[in-house]
């Protein structure tokens, strides 16, 4: 069953099935939780590839937050955590899956999230491991906290040359730092669940990872020269994104196909996500996880569709990494894949390189208060004549967002003419 | 004619001034200010930053601090932010970044060691100086001066009743980290006010005060004064840290050391880490109740204050945010609670 959208526009395939995929394969590891298996709680940026290899299963903390977002317990999340005298208005998207520990089984999500063994982070930004600092204090888990260098280097057009040349991009040091503390983490992960890492194990996951990235790749760029929108960014999403938790696996790149498949499918069949386009908007910054509608919603004023979420594109451009050591190898995957999305030159040069390619009219930049420099972004976007409208907001906070959508109205009625 | 010494700013609390007056640099700290113009462009570039770093990169941008070269410590978001900014605007003046990792791990030492050679080679760049021991002995013999005023200026913060009072020895710690190390030891010393009798003694933690407005608001009618501090430009300031070695390879080992030995700004460190520290100073310094003074959008602090409030129970802790021109305000709300609390000296 592939449902159809708000829109009438039948919903993709790919994304129907990653969701159910998603929610089965979570409800059976959360049984397996409650029965002793141990779990881990992972960030994003975290090396999720060496618990593969190690055989821990792990839930992405970010991922978990816009299901909790999605199934609208955020706000009772956040009041858990205003209850145990912690902000409830800091680093919310990172922070809701810590207070629905204190949801009760029956409003969680999913029946909620079993206590994780591990709680694995890097050290961003001010706050992260503070946050992990807390998971470590619950029974049964134990954190562990990885270095989170500045980028330096950060070169601009990055995007061509990353996959091989990682050390060039990022610097060898830090990628050194990086790979000797996860080998010490996989050292100290073996031990307590009683495995080694096989490494050649952990350089199969990588090439599985490597493949899933260079479909997402081929994906992007039919997207990005498809006129019009064929797919809907909103199903993109989760098609793209439930096989990045999954990374390393041969389900994952069998899904990355699938879509990449069904995406041409669409394009050879002339489908219009909405038949009068007439003005392409990029979205930069994390998904507005509790109002997905909200993306299709200014398609029959203005005949605005969004063309662009960085999930597909940075999956497409981030991921891949070539070499012959796979604990460092992995190192480089990680050690600045978020200051692709964020630290200028190199967000900048790649918003400019994608709202180009993708032929975006208008651009919405999602600043939220963790968004280093963000200014430098918007400005060279600006700078090629492309209109951005900043919102300031937190996309897992509810009462952060309050107007988005009249505000986006106003900024399409006033500033993105309609191009076509 | 005496060659002109090269001033170099530093942003942040990471970095060993030691090595930069072995270069013959006259190291200056930024930081801001509590109130003052940002200019908007600057704010657009940084985002939701921290008002005392946006006035910062507001001066900055106007040129107001004449400097050889700057550095940027990556102590805390907004600094980082700073960093990327003047990078991505093409400043004229040379940058660097110091990145100091957080845990002693051997991976993280050998990174240190890369960040700590990587700041000296960009001292070098700046001053024409090259390092030596005999040059990092000379400066560790400055520096370990600084750390005797620093200490005895905290004996007098700390006396029954206090022989200086907060926004005095903010002020004094700001100068100092400001001057050529002799001048600065008198400045230090200088740091003299009329006794403060029947006072709440209190202990100020929360965000670093970027100069002594707050502490000023806070002390004004003379019901409270502030005798220690936790912040990184109060009592935890790195001023004053010297290390000694047969060799630089020796010097740099031990300036790791130093670094790893410290509890650094929130931004940085463990809450429970955090807490201990806070406990620990106004337990030291007899303080009668603990503030925390936490500036909008400074977050970090306010991951801290559960922690806190546990680790001082029987202290009384009272904490505020301030908004940006909210700081007069937020001082009296903050005597207010203090009174409430019924805290006596």
């Amino acid at each position: 069953m592939s449902g159809r959208g708000a829109e009438g526009s039948p919903r993709l395939e790919s994304a129907a099935a990653a969701t159910a995929f998603q929610k089965e394969w979570f409800l059976g590891l959360a049984d397996r939780a409650r029965e002793g298996e141990p779990i881990a709680l992972a960030n994003a940026d975290a090396p999720h590839e060496v618990l593969r290899a190690l055989g821990i299963p792990y839930v992405v903390n970010q991922w978990w937050s816009s299901i909790i977002s999605a199934k609208r317990a955020g706000p009772a999340s956040l009041a858990a955590v205003a209850e145990r005298g912690l902000p409830d208005d800091s680093r919310q998207y990172d922070v809701l899956p810590l207070g629905a520990q204190g949801l009760a089984a029956e409003i969680a999500p999913w029946g909620g999230l079993p206590e994780p063994r591990f709680a694995i982070a890097e050290r961003s930004g001010d706050v992260t491991h503070k946050i992990f600092e807390q998971w470590g204090r619950r029974p049964g888990t134990e954190t562990f906290l990885l270095s989170r260098t500045a980028a330096v280097p950060a070169p601009a057009g990055w995007w061509d040359r990353v996959a091989n040349d990682w050390e060039d991009i990022f610097g060898a040091a830090r990628i050194v730092l990086l790979e000797g503390e996860i080998r010490m983490l996989a050292a100290t992960l073996a031990h307590r669940v009683g495995r080694t890492l096989d490494l050649e194990q952990l350089a199969e996951i990588m090439a599985l990872a490597n493949e899933q990235a260079e479909w997402n790749r081929r994906t992007r760029d039919l997207l990005a020269a498809a006129r019009p929108l064929p797919v809907a960014v909103t199903d993109i999403i989760p098609a793209v994104m439930v096989p990045q938790w999954h990374r390393g696996t041969p389900w994952a790149v069998a899904a990355a196909r699938r879509l990449h498949d069904e995406v041409a499918r669409r394009i050879d069949d002339g489908h219009a996500v909405f038949p009068g386009e007439r003005r392409r908007l990029m979205w930069i910054g994390r998904g507005l996880w509790s109002d997905l509608e909200m993306y299709r919603s200014f398609q029959e004023e203005f005949g605005a569709v969004f063309v662009w979420s960085m999930y597909l594109a940075i999956a497409a451009d981030g991921y891949a990494r070539y070499g012959d050591d796979p604990v460092r190898t992995l190192a480089a995957r990680f050690v600045g894949l978020t200051d692709l999305l964020y630290v200028p030159p190199m967000s900048s040069s790649w918003y400019v390189k994608e709202a180009l390619a993708h032929g975006a009219d208008g651009v919405v930049h999602l600043v939220a208060d963790d968004t280093p420099a963000p200014g430098v972004i918007t400005a060279a976007l600006e700078e090629r004549g492309i209109p951005v409208l900043e919102i300031r907001a937190s996309n897992a906070d509810p009462r952060a967002t309050v107007g988005v959508r009249q505000k986006i109205a106003d900024f399409v009625r006033e500033r993105v003419p309609a191009a076509r | 004619m005496t060659p002109r010494t090269p001033v170099i700013g530093v942003v942040g609390n990471d970095a060993p001034r030691q090595l930069l007056l072995a270069f013959g640099a006259r190291p200056v700290r930024l930081t801001g200010s509590w109130s003052g113009v940002v200019d908007p462009e600057a704010q657009q570039l940084l985002g939701a930053t921290d008002a005392a770093v946006a006035r910062l990169l507001t001066e900055l941008r106007r040129g107001a601090h004449p400097l050889d070269g700057l550095i940027v410590c990556n102590d805390s978001q907004a600094h980082l932010r700073l960093f990327y900014v003047l990078r991505a605007t093409g400043s004229e003046m040379p940058v660097h970044l110091l990145d100091m990792p957080r845990e002693p791990s051997s991976p993280a030492r050998r990174f240190a060691l890369f960040q700590l050679e990587a700041l000296a080679a960009f001292c070098a760049g700046v001053t024409g100086a090259e390092l030596s021991a005999a040059s990092l002995a000379a400066a560790a013999d400055a520096e370990a001066a600084l750390g005797d005023a620093v200490r005895r200026l905290r004996a007098r913060r700390r006396a029954h009743p206090p022989l200086c009072a907060g926004a005095d020895a903010v002020d004094a710690l700001l100068d100092a980290a400001r001057m050529a190390p002799a001048e600065a030891v008198a400045r230090l010393d200088a740091a003299l006010t009329p006794a403060v009798s029947g006072a709440t003694r209190v202990h100020a933690t929360g965000s670093s005060h970027p100069d002594a407005t707050f502490y000023r608001l806070l002390e004004a009618d003379g019901r409270v004064v502030v005798v220690s501090d936790d912040h990184d430009t109060g009592d935890a300031a790195w001023l004053g840290e010297a290390v000694r070695g047969e060799t630089t390879d020796d010097v740099l080992d031990a300036l790791i050391d130093a670094h790893f030995a410290r509890i650094a700004t929130s931004a940085t460190a463990l809450s429970s880490d955090r807490a201990m520290l806070t406990r620990d100073v106004a337990r030291a310094a007899d303080a009668d109740a603990v503030a925390a003074i936490i500036r909008e959008l400074d977050e970090a602090p306010l991951w801290d204050l559960a922690d806190q409030r546990d680790a001082l129970e029987g202290t009384p802790f009272v904490s505020v945010r301030v908004e940006p021109g909210g700081e007069q305000d937020s001082a009296r709300d903050l005597q207010r609670d203090l009174a409430e609390r019924r805290v006596s000296a």
